[in-house]
């Protein structure tokens, strides 16, 4: 298991606190809240060690296209590329949308 | 799928939503009404297990288990639904501090005026082995925390999902008013797998789909009366289903399913186990109507195997009396204040996977008989007898006969006697002087009001033991030490499971095999101190939770404790 943490510029603002997934193997929860600045930090824990390059470039993608502010936590058991950005644009989505309803 | 109960045509079954692919909260929500639902110590609240940091397991902020809060048909409700995809469903510190929390709650709002049901999705494979004893003693809370609750309101168990209900939960499953299952779903305590690494596969094949089916699967169990109602995966199906059960509300007292010792006493003696049947011929030998079998009942009153072992020599020194035998495996002696009872060795027993003093069917038979014999015979008296359970145990019995009659049944009526007994008043009693492991201790010991130990390296408490749980958690037997060193939970020491905060006496003895005059003396007194405290003390298992090992070492159950009651009392109703 590793311990990761990022921080990206964010100029916007989630709506709400935001919880999405499951620490199910190939996937992961993903915990939105919310932070003073306009920033991102990011903590990822992840079952799958060495992959810090790989976690900084998709996340970095991901906070370009949604500079969504906020204290963002990753539990991770060994989703993919694309499970993460999925999982994130969800919680993204469910933050900022205009339905309340998220938990 | 072929069923003959779920009947419905292809247009319904395209037009079904599913509810076992849901994860926890979304199967919780399909069960509640819309309206105004409440998850309580939900993902932002943060009692993540602290347990599995340390060992290096990404933990899951609200550690697999959502309660919700709310009403079926407007009727009050809580849910603890079991999240599957993190580690296996597996009842850790955390989650099941929070199950056991919310079934107690959910008694005090019954016993003040608001009954409220309690429904539980059980998609499980047992204790959690990362958090082993505090796992184990978690699952013995929530079975007492379930048999506090259903004389008040319901509490449904469903079993829906591919996962099933496996290990200790299987016993609070047991322990339900009515279980609701889905073809899919299974129900044993040893799953395939475990029972294939303990006994080899001509025990069990575990990569035999169809025999797992046959003897775990919710048509099967259904069929031989230990599930009530089979449903198809389909949402609106299961939460009529549950509307249902929890409108029928609490049967009388003594007909719930793990109150029936006579209907377990009777199956047991129909059965064979040197020329068991096929699950099929079960079904027809036992069907689904949960009665006796007429001209089948227990043989009591045999002579007890002669093998010695250390749970018959605790018995004997500390009642100062010939034990007499219940079964063959099981012995009692009985003071002039208290009977003494323990599962012993019996190298013929006719289920050849009980043999070395495993606690199997017709041990927890037989316990659950003699306690309840115990409770009848004092009923009048106000100072009622104390009843003593010395446990030496290898672990429950690993066989498929145990599975195909349902040992999570068996267990479930031993634990559901010691429970009424505690209740009634009779003061409860373990003492650990040998091995105390998995499903066994759960049987016999752990819903004991007092706990005392022998402090000896030949005593060991455990959720299983060290080699299974390495190959289960993916370690070797080495790494799995080095972590017990640090991480309390984990240990095989007697000593440090005496630090959890449910040891209430670690008693040392010179020799545990051949103890001197000194050491039978000290542990009489213990024993004795224990009773007087026991019964002076609180009758639920309250005590678990404030003592002073329970301070130090489960500091997240106390937190959840705290925060979950806070939460409900807020919460008003609902």
């Amino acid at each position: 298991m590793q311990t990761l943490r990022y921080r990206f510029p964010a100029d916007r603002t989630a709506r709400r606190r935001t919880h999405i997934g499951v620490v199910a193997s190939g996937d992961l929860e993903v915990l939105l809240d919310e932070a003073p600045n306009d920033v991102a930090q990011v903590r990822v824990r992840t079952s799958v060690d060495g992959f810090d390059t790989v976690w900084h470039a998709t996340l970095e993608r991901f906070f370009a296209h949604t500079p969504l502010a906020g204290r963002w936590e990753l539990n991770d058991f060994g989703a993919t590329p694309a499970v993460v950005t999925l999982r994130l644009r969800q919680a993204a989505e469910a933050a900022t949308d205009d339905q309340a309803g998220a938990q | 799928m072929t069923s003959g109960v779920v009947t419905q045509d292809w247009q319904q079954i395209l037009a079904r939503r599913s509810f076992l692919e849901g994860d926890a909260l979304d199967r919780a929500a399909a069960l509640l009404d819309p309206d105004g639902f409440r998850v309580l110590c939900g993902p932002f609240d943060r009692l993540e297990s602290p347990w599995l940091e340390p060992q290096g397991i990404v933990p899951q902020a609200d550690d697999g288990v959502v309660i919700a809060r709310g009403t079926v048909a407007g009727r009050p409700a809580v849910i603890a639904s079991i999240e599957q995809g993190f580690q296996g469903g597996g009842t850790g510190e955390v989650s099941g501090a929070k199950t056991s929390q919310a079934l107690r709650l959910a008694a005090e709002a019954s016993r003040h005026g608001s009954p409220t049901a309690a429904i539980l999705l059980f998609e499980t494979g047992g204790v959690r082995l990362q958090e082993a004893n505090l796992g184990l003693n978690a699952v013995a809370e929530i079975c007492s925390a379930v048999l506090d609750l259903r004389p008040l309101a319901p509490v449904i168990g469903v079993v829906a999902g591919e996962v099933g209900s496996f290990g200790g939960m299987s016993i609070a499953a047991g322990l339900c008013t009515r279980l609701i299952i889905t073809p899919q779903g299974r129900i044993g305590l040893n799953g395939p797998a475990v029972i294939e690494q303990e006994a080899g596969i001509d025990e069990f094949d575990s990569s035999d789909r169809a025999l797992i089916w046959s003897i775990d699967g919710g048509e099967q169990r259904t069929a031989i009366g230990l599930a009530d109602k089979l449903v198809g995966d389909d949402r609106d199906l299961i939460r009529a289903a549950v509307l249902e059960a929890v409108a029928a509300g609490v049967p009388p007292a003594g007909t719930h399913r793990s109150e029936r010792i006579d209907v377990l006493g009777s199956r047991l003696a129909s059965l064979d186990p040197k020329n068991a049947p096929a699950p099929q011929d079960l079904r027809r030998l036992w069907g689904p109507m949960f009665e006796p079998i007429d001209g089948a009942s227990p043989a009591k009153a045999a002579t007890s195997s002669a093998t010695m072992s250390r749970g018959r020599l605790w018995l004997s020194t500390l009642a100062a009396t010939e034990p007499v035998a219940v079964i063959p495996s099981v012995i009692r002696a009985d003071t002039d204040d208290a009977t003494y009872l323990a599962v012993v060795p019996d190298p013929e027993n006719p289920f050849h996977r009980a043999r070395n003093g495993e606690v199997g069917l017709t041990e927890s038979w037989a316990l659950a008989e003699t306690i309840d014999e115990v409770v009848s015979a004092d009923t009048a008296l106000h100072m009622k007898r104390a009843v003593v359970a010395v446990v030496d145990l290898p672990s429950q019995a690993y066989g498929r006969i145990e599975e195909m009659a349902g040992l999570h049944h068996a267990i479930a009526a031993a634990v559901d006697a010691y429970h009424r007994a505690r209740n009634a008043g009779h003061p409860t009693v373990a003492i650990v002087v040998g091995q105390a492991l998995s499903g066994g201790f759960l049987a016999h010991g752990l819903q004991a009001q007092q706990i005392l130990a022998l402090d000896d390296p030949g005593v060991q408490i455990h959720a299983m033991h060290k080699s299974a749980a390495a190959r289960i958690t993916l370690r070797t037997v080495d790494e799995l030490e080095k972590l017990a060193e640090t991480v309390v939970p984990l240990s095989y020491h007697v000593r440090d499971w005496a630090q959890l905060g449910f040891c209430d006496g670690l008693l040392p003895v010179s020799d545990a095999d051949a103890p001197t005059a000194d050491d039978v003396s000290a542990v009489r007194h213990a024993v004795d101190a224990a009773i007087a405290a026991a019964r002076s003390g609180p009758r639920d298992l309250s005590n678990r939770l404030e003592s002073p090992g329970a301070l130090q070492n489960r500091k997240a159950s106390r937190a959840i404790h705290d925060v979950m009651s806070a939460q409900w009392h807020d919460a008003g109703a609902p």
